[in-house]
């Protein structure tokens, strides 16, 4: 993979509970025209489209692709779908950089969303299918366990998903299009919400979000746009079964080989030092500290004291969801798109409100199924 | 008794879901419920039945809805001698791609001709609403369309 690779535009579409103003192709296309004039393109100047989405039950929309591939302007083009549970956003925009990567194709365009109120998500998780261990209550059901288990592992004390759960909507407060906007969030406001998966509170979970993500991707004789590019310094996936005896759902070693080559690529040895931000998948409040120790961002067991810290805060030498996270809108199959976007945005300097100042440098990183999938990208403002 | 048995299991799925259509098809439907036929412009100013959002050649919006029909031409048609229960008519029809007056592209409905010898390509046809009180917004608020002059069953 010889090919320089950048992001030159970006586009997201409001998060809202629901987005009955629009169809299905209306949502995908206002964050993929957003992402065109962000890059001053049109839709002839794309050569590919690279499509995600988390199930297709979740709207009963088979095969959505079909759909919307006019509705994309792919007509007469390669277009391709991908799907990797949560963290689709993520391996969607994977797959679109290396068709650039490649020399394969000059400006891709790559599109993730959800339309969660057309149907209900949790419980199309839910649905026990024959042959097969049940998932029982959705997301926060099947993670809850493992929440527990690194609370015990590491000593973490109770307050720590408070903290993220406040942190992350303090700063959506930034950040226009986050779906939730809590302008009294506190340690007590959480602490009073309804108990759901425990030791999950309601307000530790991710909302359910209608919504959708853009982003314009191009080679080197091949960039254009409002802001300067975001160079990919590196892309890495992994992925492994979710069951198997002996498996750590605490700490998955897909996750850690997946940093590590993602690093490797980009000359990364310390990520806390050597990152300016990053934007993480954290659907559940105690995620933060999970990934901060699966990432290496601190020794094993120290994640919950980096946090408590402030480290990962707005104002912290690491901050983490800048932009309010998957707590604050989770359109499941753009969640991990919207993460990669932000960094990217990040290091170009359009972030606005929820600007990390003179980031140059930043991890994106996308999980999804029973924390199975992992997709991981490193952008800087540098040419790599 | 055979040499292996696989596995079954019962296994039935029910579950909502719901749809928002937006703007245009949003438009279409409820121009259907009072009556009325809708296309919109796409580009170099065709005009697209059933209207989409964007135009489905260059991916660009589409711009104006422009009202079309009632009466059309039969572009292509097939006869379904034996309807079946989930089939819109009971009594046997063709399915036929139906231009519209003001349109230039073609849309998919049923004809309501009387037997496969009275209709041919290159016929006229209009539409056949339900009673306004019947209409709900959808393509079923078209009971049929027969053939101009009141030639069908």
């Amino acid at each position: 993979m010889a090919e320089r690779c950048a992001v030159i535009g970006v586009g997201q579409t409001h998060h809202k509970a629901k987005r009955e103003d629009v169809s299905i192709a209306g949502l995908v296309r206002e964050a993929a025209k957003a992402a065109l004039a962000d890059a001053d393109l049109t839709w002839s100047d794309i050569d590919a489209v690279v499509i995600g989405k988390a199930p297709d039950m979740f709207e009963g929309n088979m095969m959505p692709e079909i759909y919307l591939a006019p509705a994309l302007g792919a007509v007469g083009k390669p277009m391709f779908r991908v799907h990797t549970a949560g963290s689709v956003g993520g391996s969607t925009a994977l797959v679109a950089a290396h068709l650039v990567k490649s020399g394969i194709h000059k400006r891709v365009l790559t599109v993730a969303y959800e339309k969660q109120s057309d149907s209900d998500a949790m419980w199309a998780l839910s649905v026990p299918q024959p042959f097969a261990a049940p998932l029982l209550a959705g997301a926060g059901g099947y993670f809850a366990p493992h929440i527990r288990a690194y609370m015990r592992r590491s000593g973490a004390p109770e307050h720590i998903g408070r903290m993220v759960a406040v942190k992350d909507r303090q700063n959506a407060m930034r950040n226009p299009y986050a779906h939730l906007h809590l302008a009294d969030i506190d340690m007590k406001m959480v602490e009073e919400s309804m108990m759901l998966w425990d030791p999950l509170r309601y307000l530790e979970a991710c909302p359910s979000s209608d919504g959708a993500a853009a982003m314009v991707l191009a080679a080197e004789d091949a960039l254009s746009g409002q802001y300067p590019p975001a160079w990919i310094h590196g892309t890495a996936m992994r992925s492994e079964p979710t069951m198997f005896a002996g498996r750590d759902q605490v700490n998955p070693q897909a996750g850690r080989d997946c940093s590590a080559d993602v690093y490797a690529q980009a000359g990364i040895t310390n990520p806390r030092e050597q990152f300016d931000c990053a934007e993480v998948y954290v659907p559940f409040s105690w995620y933060e500290p999970m990934w901060l120790e699966n990432l290496g961002f601190c020794d094993l067991g120290d994640g919950w004291k980096l946090t408590e810290s402030g480290a990962t805060a707005f104002d912290g030498d690491i901050p983490w969801n800048a932009s309010g996270g998957v707590l604050s809108s989770n359109p499941i199959g753009a969640s991990g798109m919207l993460r990669f976007l932000e960094v990217a945005m990040q290091v170009r300097g359009q972030a606005g409100e929820h600007q990390v100042d003179g980031a140059k440098l930043a991890l994106g990183q996308a999980y999804g199924g029973g924390s199975q999938f992992f997709s991981m990208w490193v952008v800087g403002s540098a040419k790599p | 008794m055979p040499e292996s048995e696989a596995l079954h299991a019962e296994h039935h799925l029910e579950y909502p879901y719901s749809r928002s259509v937006g703007p245009v098809i949003g438009a279409f439907l409820t121009g259907l419920r009072d009556g009325k036929l809708f296309g919109v412009t796409g580009a170099g100013g065709t005009v697209i039945v059933p209207p989409t959002e964007y135009d489905p050649t260059t991916g660009d919006d589409t711009g104006e809805m422009v009202e079309v029909g009632p009466g059309g031409v039969v572009e292509s048609w097939a006869w379904v001698s034996h309807p079946l229960r989930k089939h819109p008519l009971q009594t046997p029809f063709a399915w036929a791609l139906i231009r519209l007056d003001g349109a230039d592209t073609a849309m998919l409905h049923v004809v309501d001709a009387g037997g496969p010898d009275k209709l041919a390509t290159g016929d006229r046809v209009t539409v056949k609403y339900r009673p306004a009180s019947e209409r709900i917004g959808a393509m079923a608020d078209i009971e049929a369309f027969v053939p101009e002059g009141g030639a069908g069953a």
